[in-house]
């Protein structure tokens, strides 16, 4: 009886080793890219198709680079300490937490019609898209969301300002 | 009550292997869009849930086609056994977080979204049925062996 479950638990180890070693093998060029950070942002999965208008546009890397050299604005959502620590260079911080408090100033210095990118810490964090819904709410024309986040573009070695830890 | 027995546990088998094979497939076609999904949970480090979606998907389908050719049942039911308890526990924690995510069970594309609590209860079927497979393949087993002895005695 012990000895059946033992030889059914290897069995069902050989079985997962299998499945998962023929899924590496199919997407082996996503994992390595995952874990060196050369990452194709995963598609939030849209779930309101009837309403395209009121989400943001998820954008890469590249893009982000073209908007903030273009004159676009790039959006902080994380807290004030994480955005002093670091973030992306030239962006500014607009914490998701203080967004009511913090709207009339935005409203004030930024015009509706331009380009703002959001962005937060990566794909785990859902604050950059709550906060491009809620600009696109405020009367913002053309909100992008940078799923990638400070991770990403940190890793990359592009231009970043803060104190740093 | 004895004759059924067989009934039941095809059944079960043939309802796991669908469900797993279907769960599997599906999920095969959008590695990305499920590793966005995974990454939703905030349990994983960044790159891990990439790691995860490449994986899982195929684990899934490999142990309903196990379950629906009723080869290997029970490695095949100790497999999404496994798996289903370690969803179980991911949804429980998204509930006690107060996260308001799609489950990503089955449908990465979109579509109708299945809260947290609605997967975890499907989750609690899917594994009694997977413990009612388990205990009549066993049956089964015991039964077909003890009737292969009595033969070789009947032989003698």
């Amino acid at each position: 009886m012990f000895d059946d479950l033992k030889r059914i638990c290897l069995e069902a180890c050989v079985l997962m080793a299998f499945g998962a070693l023929f899924g590496l093998t199919l997407n082996h060029r996503l994992v390595m890219d995952a874990f060196s950070g050369r990452l194709v942002p995963p598609q939030r999965p849209v779930l309101e198709e009837n309403a395209p208008l009121t989400l943001p546009v998820p954008v890469l890397i590249e893009e982000v680079q073209q908007v903030l050299s273009s004159g676009g604005l790039v959006v902080d959502a994380r807290s004030p300490e994480l955005f002093a620590m670091g973030h992306i260079d030239g962006a500014v911080s607009l914490p998701i937490d203080e967004f009511d408090s913090a709207l009339p100033q935005f409203l004030d210095h930024v015009p509706r019609d331009r380009i703002i990118i959001t962005y937060c810490s990566g794909f785990g964090c859902p604050d950059s898209f709550d906060l491009g819904v809620r600009l696109i709410g405020s009367g913002y024309l053309d909100v992008r969301v940078f799923e990638g986040g400070y991770p990403e573009w940190r890793d990359a070695g592009l231009p970043v300002a803060g104190e740093g830890l | 009550m004895i004759r059924m027995q067989p009934v039941l546990y095809h059944l079960a088998r043939l309802i796991l292997a669908m469900v797993f094979v279907y769960a599997g497939a599906v999920k095969m076609q959008d590695v990305v869009a499920f590793a966005g999904h995974v990454a939703a949970y905030q349990i994983l480090p960044y790159a891990a849930n990439y790691l995860v979606a490449s994986t899982l998907p195929y684990v899934e389908f490999l142990a309903g086609v196990m379950l629906l050719l009723n080869l290997r049942v029970r490695p095949a039911l100790m497999t999404v056994g496994a798996m289903t308890v370690v969803f179980m526990v991911a949804l429980v924690s998204v509930l006690l977080r107060g996260l308001e995510i799609d489950c990503g069970c089955f449908n990465p594309g979109g579509g109708q979204e299945t809260t947290a609590g609605v997967a975890l209860l499907r989750d609690i079927a899917l594994l009694v049925l997977i413990i009612v497979a388990w205990w009549l393949r066993s049956r089964i087993t015991a039964l077909d062996s003890g009737r292969g002895t009595r033969n070789v005695e009947s032989h003698r």
